[in-house]
């Protein structure tokens, strides 16, 4: 797997990695005193500057709920999330985000795709040219830069939106199921050059998924979150080798963690199933 | 589930953490749409109040825009004197029999071109040129085959009427989904239940989608040939009101109008959920 | 059959289009053969149905005298003024309205109770506030294209995807960036239909307030023809109207098909 190296990267306006930093979160959907639903309940949770984090749970849980309000896309009701710029109350080019249906802008190329983000960060053209022609061959796009987000296949759409997330060079990566609409092959492809790509840059990285392998794959700490109203049940450190392939799959600990959390995840999924009725 | 939710109320947030960004939709809250609907009624209600006293107190023209209460005791003394229910029935079975006649005949036509060759060869390049044509140009052409009266006016509205309709059957008939069609198959079923039980219902939500875009086509239509040609309906009532420099009598058609075509246009839809219960988009 | 044709492409492209829009056509060439004939039999009199040639030949002199194309254009440049217009408040109201809630309950109500109207019926309210001459046509073409450009916009900017506007505003766009290079662009689909309809619409205000109050123009030249018994020449100007009015469809159908060609897979 050939990944290029971020460290290429021609200038460097990063945004500071920072930590993010989660304090009695809670969110209810619909009206806040009667009827409503309580989506998440008491939220506490630290994520250490340039960790991998991933929030993991049943669907219905509230993990995108609790991503979104990191992002700033939803006002936070009770409760404060901060990073070390300050409490979040907007979305912005620190904290950038890759959605499960990629979003990308279908009237714009993958190159136009890529472009946006650099222009409103105020990169000069050279500088856009120049950071946009290397995060599009990073995805391995060199050759489509061209083409519509409707001329490509999923997997390309997604890493085009990789990208485009990447370029603008975020401290904090948010990412929400972003494989979940890939087959499997593709997938795994993914997740290798993700973890190759957050390895390179030490960003921190938040990514939410209901997939308890993609989960121990990639992360350095992982939130087991309980369905419905969501909480944080369980904060389980990964100590798997930082680079990972094809061949941790047969890792006793990877193994032996994949086990353990999965039987974590269907206790809460029964308890919900059970709450249901 | 629910019971615990609302056992343990949230604090309330900050007013001043209002985000305008479209959070993913949800389910309509009650009390936000009866302010919704509380507002947009006191907007008309305005809308009216400036429109009767703008001009009763001079602000706007009374010629310009007659007070709202002389031109609805207008409509009020022609409705007693027996003109208004005449022009509104006659301007009404005009765009309607109009209407009808361009629908039995579009429609079956456009099942027709989507199955058979021959009819699609011939009716094809006729329907693509007349569709977008502005087929009122027409309007001289009938009167001078069907002169001036109901005849011309009605062969007019049809003619108008047919293209939206033949073009949008054929579209809907042409674009079947094919699994409905192969289990019918599978049931046993001939061409003519396929027809009427399978391809019908299917195409049913653009064939309602043309009928929607014909019906005021046809009364645009009416309402033009009534004014071009003179004589009753509401047209002709609003036109000769207009050469008299009549404004009340304008203002008092317009009126009417406005009321002919929002129930006209309501019923329709109201039809239109009627006949397609079964289709996802009735569920909104 | 054109289907058939394409199924069986054997010779040169240019031979094959040719023959393939010459099959397509046909019908046409069978409705003109039609007309011809029947006017031959003596079934129906010269006046009601004059003969092809007499029709080209009156619409040969109305050409060359210059009359056709002045008239043409007195009627183009009004439906232009009044198009242009609508297209630009339209787009304008309906992103408006889609955006904010004050904006969209004022106009809500006026859309709901006017969009239905059939819009002809303003040609004798444009007279009594303007009189008879251009600004009365403009004002009743503007008024009869607005609203679907409104209600096109409207649906389309409301129906925006919210995670692209998440995405754009995670990217670091401003709100009125978002409004402009997000909403904008995403409802142009709806945008440029409701305008589609806005253009047919102007052609038959166009048309029909000529008939009823004008002194120039494509449609007063189409009923004075009329009125003056010159039935060749009436036919001429209104086949030529109605070929105006398609052509428009397809040049705006083909500028449309470009503005969106990141739909096509």
């Amino acid at each position: 797997m050939s990944v290029t190296h971020l460290s290429a990267s021609p200038r460097s306006r990063a945004h500071t990695a920072s930590g993010i930093s989660v304090r009695g979160v809670s969110h209810t959907y619909g009206a806040r005193t009667a009827g409503g639903m309580l989506a998440l309940d008491g939220i506490d949770l630290e994520i250490a500057d340039g960790e991998f984090h991933c929030l993991l749970g049943p669907s219905g849980c509230g993990k995108s709920t609790l991503l979104y309000l990191i992002g700033g896309f939803i006002p936070v009701q009770a409760g404060v999330i901060a990073t070390s710029a300050g409490p979040v109350t907007s979305p912005g080019p620190d904290r950038s985000i890759v959605f499960q249906n990629f979003a990308l802008f279908p009237w714009k190329t993958v190159k136009d795709n890529v472009l946006y983000g650099l222009k409103k960060a105020g990169f000069n053209a050279a500088e856009r040219e120049q950071r946009a022609r290397h995060y599009i061959d990073m995805v391995h796009l060199t050759g489509f830069e061209n083409a519509y987000p409707s001329q490509l296949s999923g997997g390309m759409q997604q890493r085009a939106a990789i990208a485009r997330t990447l370029a603008v060079d975020p401290g904090i990566l948010l990412m929400d199921e972003p494989f979940g609409a890939l087959d499997a092959q593709t997938r795994r492809v993914m997740q290798e050059e993700l973890r190759a790509i957050w390895r390179d840059s030490r960003k921190t990285v938040v990514f939410v998924t209901h997939d308890v392998q993609e989960a121990v794959f990639l992360a350095d700490r992982i939130s087991i979150m309980s369905a419905r109203p969501g909480r944080i049940q369980h904060v389980i450190d990964v100590d798997l080798p930082k680079d990972r392939g094809e061949e941790i799959l047969e890792n006793r600990e990877f193994i032996r963690l994949s086990e353990q959390i999965w039987r974590l995840v269907r206790e809460q999924a029964v308890a919900a199933t059970r709450g249901a009725h | 589930m629910m019971n615990m939710a609302q056992a343990r109320p949230i604090a309330p947030n900050s007013p001043s953490q209002k985000q305008k960004l479209p959070a993913p939709r949800r389910g309509l809250h009650l009390s936000p749409h009866m302010v919704d609907v509380a507002v947009q009624v006191a907007v008309v209600a305005a809308l009216a109040g400036i429109w009767e006293f703008g001009a009763r107190f001079g602000a706007l023209n009374p010629f310009l825009l007659p007070p709202l209460s002389v031109v609805l005791g207008r409509i009020w003394e022609d409705l007693i004197a027996g003109t208004v229910p005449v022009d509104l029935g006659l301007t009404l079975y005009r765009a309607l029999l109009g209407f009808a006649i361009g629908a039995v005949i579009g429609i079956p036509a456009g099942i027709l071109m989507a199955r058979s060759n021959v009819v699609r060869w011939f009716l094809d390049p006729l329907v693509s040129i007349g569709f977008p044509m502005p087929k009122i140009a027409f309007l001289p052409i009938f009167i001078l085959w069907f002169d001036i009266y109901d005849t011309s006016k009605i062969i007019m509205v049809a003619f108008s009427c047919f293209f939206p309709i033949v073009a949008a059957t054929y579209a809907g008939c042409s674009s079947l989904d094919k699994w409905p069609i192969w289990s019918a198959r599978s049931f046993g079923a001939g061409e003519r239940e396929l027809l009427w039980e399978v391809y019908l219902p299917m195409a049913m939500p653009q064939i309602l989608t043309g009928l929607q875009v014909a019906l005021p086509v046809g009364m645009i239509t009416t309402i033009v040939t009534e004014m071009l040609m003179g004589g009753r309906g509401v047209g002709g009532a609003m036109i000769m009101a207009g050469r008299f420099a009549d404004s009340v009598g304008v203002f008092a058609g317009i009126v009417q109008i406005i009321i002919l075509g929002f129930v006209v246009v309501k019923s329709v839809e109201m039809i239109r959920r009627r006949i397609l219960i079964w289709h996802p988009e009735s569920r909104r | 059959m054109s289907d058939i044709l394409a199924g069986g492409r054997t010779g040169p492209p240019l031979a094959y289009a040719i023959v393939n829009t010459a099959v397509r056509f046909s019908p046409l060439l069978l409705l003109a053969l039609g007309w011809e004939f029947l006017g031959l039999t003596g079934l129906v009199s010269q006046q009601m149905l004059p003969g092809l040639g007499e029709i080209a030949d009156a619409f040969s002199s109305m050409l060359f005298g210059g009359e056709l194309l002045y008239n043409t254009a007195r009627s183009i440049s009004r439906a232009a003024a009044g198009l242009g217009g609508a297209v630009v408040v339209g787009v304008l109201l309906g992103l408006l309205m889609a955006q904010f809630r004050p904006v969209r309950l004022l106009f809500n109500p006026i859309v709901q109770i006017f969009y239905p109207m059939p819009k002809s019926a303003l040609i004798p309210v444009v007279m009594i506030w303007l009189g008879l001459g251009d600004s009365s046509k403009i004002l009743l073409i503007f008024l009869g294209c607005l609203l679907p450009v409104v209600v096109g916009t409207y649906n389309g900017a409301r129906g925006v995807n919210p995670f692209l506007l998440w995405s754009a505003a995670s990217l670091g766009a401003s709100r009125v960036d978002v409004l402009r290079e997000v909403v904008l662009r995403a409802a142009m689909p709806d945008i440029l239909n409701g305008c589609r309809t806005a253009l047919a619409f102007s052609f038959i205000l166009m048309v029909s307030s000529e008939f009823v109050i004008a002194t120039d123009g494509v449609g007063f030249m189409i009923s004075s023809l009329g009125d003056g018994g010159q039935y060749p020449a009436m036919f001429a100007a209104i086949f030529f109207v109605a070929g105006i009015g398609f052509a428009a469809d397809r040049l705006y159908a083909m500028f449309a098909r470009r503005a969106l060609r990141w739909r096509e897979a």
